[in-house]
């Protein structure tokens, strides 16, 4: 480890690293631009790089990306990663009430914290952890999802109604495509581009960016409520530290242990830390009002996930998302195997990319600090002005994103969708976790039948999924047994 | 098809008039036409996430013909993932048949064919050949009681049903596993999951029982989380890396699942388009970098003619086909 450390020390591999963390932070605070496309965009620049000084720099933009998000999510309401969609729930609010610079400082201070917290996983535990993530099968993912669900959905601010039906129609628009169990096509009306349904950059981008653009495009003479932010201002004490700190914590164990699960990221590690942040708290109605522990909830997960994924990456080979995925190809294209052999054949290639997360994370502090008196600035470049420059950097990402138009047009249908949303008074969040999490609740549920020939008692043989079940129960019930506990203290009191 | 010829014909004039209006007016004849392509980067489309088998195969190959400069224009790869290919596949159709567009895909397509995920045929495209392939084999736990697929079978015989084989429904595993299970007689409980990577983590995770992983997969991650144990090689024959698996044809089951990496354009590009391209894909195969890749990561490493790769791919349609009959 330590000789690790003296090679992501050395020239190349540290000014490579700070590279890709700024490319990262930047990419990954333009709405439409995301960490994945980035790494997948410079995969071949690091076929000349040596090893080490390659995963230096994907890595820095790893991190980079997820952490750069916050930004727009916090000034404008665009999330500018997927990972980074919860946040627009708190910091957004916070910004339009003056305290915007307190949101990013709440941000930039829990996306670190939740990098070293799952660092140290990475280092120390590596190994039992992605075992014990291997026992999560079909019907522990599915309870796990369909937890997340319940406990989100109290997520909307004002009807309860309009939530559950912001909901269903998100689940809805996530049918169409390649049915995951039967392999056929459903609801494809017959057009050959639906045949990988709506993609989520897409979704999400149109649904939050470009729906606050039309909303915006409308109130283009008014006066914007103040969101300038002073550098002076972004300072966080140790106090905070105090008044957060269970949470960080908390939400930095969860988002790591999301991230080791393969196949679900950074916005699943956010929805699942807020909502248990708002279910723990003794104040949940205040979620999505611009709460500070909404900020830092979800962005100690969403860093922390990273952390978290690289832990069955590096030691077992299984690439977590497609970002991992191309960080396994980079490898394999320097013809090395990642897996549990790494260590033993190249560990200075296994312990470089956990050095190089540490370090990246560090840089991401100073950078963001250094930078956000700049970036900060946006808040006074004219609203026409920056309007359309998000805009053809929302074009140019959900293109790139799988090099077809349709893509755009898609965004710009959930523009309009998301925009006659929010007129309706319809809320956002509850639309977009539906769309985000009943694919996957679906798919494992339909697994775990599968896997118990049908029958839904199966389930009870997995203890972890029984107990994660019961857990939803008794949130589903917990307003109904409150109402009776207190029914029953009143006469007495 | 006028436009087409006034195309090629503007191509022809700008070709001759960027090489110093060279041999006069005998510039405008087909020949100069010819040596005018590829006049920019042709479109590599691989309907794949980058990252993968075929996607890094597709990168190498082009490194190594820019490197070499085996071609005056680079390969530029595009990917364009999701249903089941259809997405690139109908991209490189709508695509002009110029040969500036191109696609490198695998016999999924044949799958994608015969499951109708996808509008289109084989037919509806030129080969260019097969740059290698890869085959997989199907898995155990490491310390699961059966040692040979014998073993395997006749439990499955004696018992069908009772051992869970994970596949993705209308993918590769899925259909290897059937004509496997076809040919020897035995039907096992078929889990869905995502992934090469999801199948690895219900074999580790013991929630199932058998998986198909390609070899490379295979040899990354043996030795995870307690190990797997190979019992057959779908390849036509054994392969250096593992070569202690027997393939199904010597265990007397005539399966085998070679998966070549295919390179194909739209119909109707010339020829000599086709050819040229082709030549440089079989020479940066050539090189000894590329060789030794492939064995490596655990591919066959051949080149096979456009014509002759068509012909096997037709084959293994029809057989396909008739899998899909019994599984859909």
């Amino acid at each position: 480890m330590l000789e690790a450390f003296q090679t992501t020390f050395s020239f190349w591999p540290l000014t490579f690293l700070l590279i890709g963390t700024a490319a990262g932070i930047v990419v990954g605070s333009i709405p439409g631009l995301t960490a994945t496309m980035l790494i997948a965009l410079t995969l071949p620049l690091t076929f000349t790089m040596a090893p080490t000084t390659a995963m230096a720099l994907l890595v820095g933009e790893y991190v980079g990306g997820i952490s750069g998000g916050l930004i727009s999510a916090t000034l404008l309401r665009m999330p500018g990663t997927p990972a980074s969609i919860m946040t627009t729930l708190d910091g957004f609010p916070m910004a339009t009430s003056g305290r915007g610079e307190r949101a990013l400082a709440l941000g930039i201070l829990a996306s670190v914290v939740g990098g070293l917290v799952s660092w140290v996983f990475l280092a120390v535990l590596s190994p039992p952890l992605s075992l014990l993530a291997l026992r999560f099968g079909p019907w522990e993912y599915f309870a796990l999802v369909l937890m997340a669900l319940v406990m989100l959905a109290t997520l909307s601010q004002g009807s309860m109604i309009k939530g559950l039906m912001a909901g269903f129609l998100g689940m809805v628009l996530a049918v169409p495509g390649i049915d995951p169990s039967v392999g056929q096509l459903r609801l494809t009306f017959g057009f050959q581009s639906m045949a990988g349904g709506f993609s989520l950059l897409p979704v999400l981008i149109g649904t939050f960016a470009v729906s606050q653009i039309f909303k915006d495009l409308l109130y283009l003479n008014e006066k914007l409520p103040d969101v300038r932010v002073e550098r002076r201002r972004i300072m966080v004490g140790f106090r905070d530290l105090r008044t957060h700190g269970a949470n960080l914590l908390r939400s930095s164990v969860i988002g790591t242990w999301i991230g080791i699960l393969p196949g679900i990221g950074g916005n699943i590690a956010a929805m699942v830390s807020y909502a248990t942040s708002k279910n723990l708290s003794k104040e949940p109605e205040k979620f999505g009002t611009g709460h500070e522990p909404g900020v830092v909830s979800t962005e100690a997960a969403n860093n922390a996930s990273i952390g978290g994924a690289l832990i069955p990456l590096i030691t077992m080979g299984i690439p977590g998302s497609v970002t991992e995925a191309v960080l396994i190809g980079a490898l394999i294209i320097h013809n090395l195997q990642p897996g549990p052999l790494l260590f033993t054949t190249n560990p200075e290639i296994a312990f470089g990319i956990i050095t190089s997360y540490l370090v990246a994370n560090v840089m991401m502090l100073f950078l963001m600090l250094f930078a956000i008196s700049w970036i900060a600035k946006i808040m006074y470049v004219p609203r026409h002005l920056l309007l359309s420059g998000i805009l053809v950097f929302c074009v140019i990402g959900t293109f790139a994103l799988n090099n077809r138009f349709f893509d755009v047009w898609v965004m710009l249908a959930f523009g309009a969708l998301g925009f006659v949303l929010e007129r309706c008074k319809v809320p956002l969040g509850p639309f977009v976790i539906g769309f985000v999490l009943s694919p996957l609740a679906e798919e494992q549920l339909r697994s775990g039948l599968m896997l118990s020939d049908g029958d839904p008692a199966g389930v009870l043989e997995y203890p972890i999924a029984t107990g994660l079940l019961v857990v939803v129960v008794l949130t589903l019930c917990w307003p109904l047994i409150r109402r009776q506990i207190e029914a029953v203290r009143k006469p007495v009191g | 098809m006028f436009r087409r010829h006034f195309a090629g014909l503007g191509l022809a004039v700008a070709g001759a008039l960027t090489l110093g209006l060279m041999p006069a007016a005998t510039g405008l004849s087909t020949a100069s036409a010819q040596e005018a392509f590829p006049t920019k980067p042709i479109r590599v489309i691989v309907p794949f996430a980058p990252g993968g088998r075929t996607d890094t195969v597709a990168r190498l190959l082009a490194k190594k013909i820019e490197e070499k400069d085996l071609l005056p224009q680079p390969l530029v790869i595009v990917n364009m993932q999701g249903g089941s290919g259809g997405i690139a596949g109908q991209a490189t159709l709508d695509a002009e048949a110029d040969g500036h567009t191109i696609l490198h895909w695998h016999h999924q397509f044949l799958i994608a064919h015969a499951m109708e995920l996808v509008p289109f045929a084989i037919e509806d495209f030129d080969s260019i050949g097969f740059a290698g392939g890869g085959s997989p084999v199907w898995a155990v736990r490491a310390e699961s009681d059966y040692a040979t697929l014998d073993d395997l079978v006749t439990a499955l015989q004696a018992e069908p049903r009772s051992l869970v084989e994970t596949i993705g429904i209308g993918t590769i595993p899925h259909f290897v596993g059937a004509l496997l299970a076809n040919e020897a007689g035995f039907e096992t409980r078929k889990v869905q999951a995502g992934g090469g990577a999801d199948r690895l983590k219900m074999i580790a995770g013991k929630q199932a029982d058998i998986a198909l992983f390609s070899a490379a997969e295979y040899l990354r991650n043996k030795d995870v989380a307690g190990g797997l144990r190979p019992l057959v090689f779908f390849g036509p024959n054994r392969i250096d890396v593992i070569s202690e698996v027997p393939t199904a044809l010597e265990l007397g089951y005539n399966v085998t699942w070679a998966n070549p990496n295919w390179w194909l354009a739209p119909k109707g590009v010339p020829a000599d388009r086709l050819q040229l391209i082709a030549d440089a894909l079989r020479q940066a195969m050539d090189d000894p970098e590329i060789k030794e890749w492939y064995v490596t990561n655990a591919l066959d490493h051949y080149w096979t003619d456009g014509a002759t790769a068509m012909d096997e791919s037709a084959t293994l349609q029809a057989a396909l086909d008739e899998v899909a009959a019994t599984i859909k």
